[in-house]
């Protein structure tokens, strides 16, 4: 079975790059959601093996929906790994603070992204 | 368990056309934010950028720096994160960094006008590879 990752992103491109890049190098089934709100229904619908979630979202913003997802029975053990622009080293602590497994930064390497979240979550 | 395969042969070459097919379908978009960073610019250099202005300026430029690099345009996500980092303090004078926003909005116009189809980074490493 492969592996399922549940992409939460705003931006269309960063969306489908990540999408491309994990189903076509991985072979990982790829769900995806553009805000917080549906990337917390398709989470408790699809229940992934990881979420890759974007920090800057508006509405709902990434922190925010991680907090949904760890109240939730349905989705608090599913892994989840920030990816974010953000590269200034406070950001980077506050991040660390929630509680993800990791975070993840853009821009990514289409070709290592995968690794990288198999390296993160011992799927290697 | 799931392994990660490596990519090779016809996976790469795959995920290179697919990833110039995506650069062509969201290039507008690129070059959406890249105007509002020139507007920004040139607002401030007239000492009349509005805090809604610099608000959308600095969202475009935090986008454009995560976008650009993936498409394996480094230099752009480089100039794109200065460009919002210097509108970040709102207690730096529009003034004083107009200059600098002007070359920065520029060059990645330059830069995103520049790119061609095949410079993805699975691109780069199959040539690399021969």
């Amino acid at each position: 079975m492969p592996r399922k990752i549940l992409i939460i992103d705003d931006e269309d491109d960063i969306r489908e790059v990540a999408a491309l890049s994990l189903e076509s190098i991985a072979g990982w089934e790829v769900v995806t959601a553009s805000s917080g709100a549906q990337g917390l229904a398709r989470a408790i619908e699809h229940r992934p093996d990881a979420i890759l979630l974007d920090v800057m979202m508006p509405g709902m913003d990434g922190p925010t929906t991680f907090r949904e997802l760890r109240k939730n029975p349905a989705t608090d053990k599913i892994p989840v790994l920030l990816l974010t622009a953000k590269v200034q080293s406070s950001d980077q602590r506050r991040f660390a603070d929630l509680g993800v497994e990791s975070v993840l930064f853009k821009p990514f390497d289409p070709l290592t992204l995968a690794d990288q979240i198999s390296a993160v979550l011992g799927w290697n | 368990m799931t392994s990660t395969p490596q990519p090779a042969g016809s996976a790469a070459s795959n995920l290179a056309a697919a990833l110039d097919q995506l650069w062509t379908r969201f290039l507008p978009e690129i070059r959406n934010r890249v105007d509002l960073l020139d507007a920004a610019a040139t607002a401030c250099a007239a000492n009349k950028l509005s805090t809604e202005q610099r608000d959308a300026a600095q969202a475009a430029a935090h986008k454009l720096a995560g976008t650009l690099g993936t498409f394996s345009l480094d230099r752009g996500t480089d100039l794109a994160r200065e460009f919002e980092l210097a509108l970040a303090s709102e207690d730096t004078p529009c003034l004083a960094v107009a200059n600098r926003l002007a070359e920065l909005a520029a060059e990645l116009r330059s830069i995103v006008d520049s790119r061609k189809d095949g410079a993805s980074p699975v691109a780069r490493a199959d040539s690399e590879m021969v």
